[in-house]
């Protein structure tokens, strides 16, 4: 799992079947990196949280059939950066 | 397989249900390096030279295949040589 920090939320209105509504949030990594992942935790803004990618990243979600290959598993607590 | 050094435990309380309440460990692939996030299967402290499993593997080295780990902790080495 990897380690990130959400930088904020992400509105897609008009988004593929598939991904249903999904609540997404923006997210960067330890090296400034960019990516987009599913949230079923509530993550908020600012957050240090994990995440885990590929075909977990759908189990992760409470509903498996979501097409998403990142998925935040929870927030860290006391992390120093 | 990856070769990584484990830093220190995660604490993470508000986490999805699915990982119920598996130690979490940070793991580095050298000092200084990215810091990852693996699900110990095998009881390991920090300083500890582990080696790791990613994809399908991790979920089924966790303890189930619906578990949604993307790396997984499945040995500690008894001896490494960092810098060799």
């Amino acid at each position: 799992m990897e380690i990130w920090r959400v930088k904020d939320e992400l509105v897609c209105t008009r988004r593929a079947p598939g991904l249903k509504s999904a609540s997404l949030r923006v997210l960067q990594g330890q090296r400034g990196n960019i990516e987009v992942a599913t949230d079923p935790v509530g993550a908020p803004v600012g957050k240090w949280v994990f995440t885990t990618l590929g075909s977990a990243a759908r189990i992760a979600m409470p509903d498996a059939t979501v097409t998403t290959d990142l998925t935040i598993c929870g927030i860290i607590e006391g992390w120093e950066e | 397989m990856r070769i990584m050094r484990v830093e220190k435990t995660l604490v993470s309380t508000n986490r999805i249900d699915s990982f119920g309440h598996r130690p979490l460990l940070v793991v580095q692939d050298k000092p200084g390096g990215t810091r990852s996030v693996a699900v110990d299967a095998v009881g390991c402290v920090p300083g500890d030279w582990v080696i790791c499993v990613g994809s399908s593997a991790a979920r089924e080295a966790a303890g189930s295949k619906d578990f949604p780990s993307d790396l997984t902790i499945v040995g500690i080495i008894d001896r490494w040589n960092a810098e060799g």
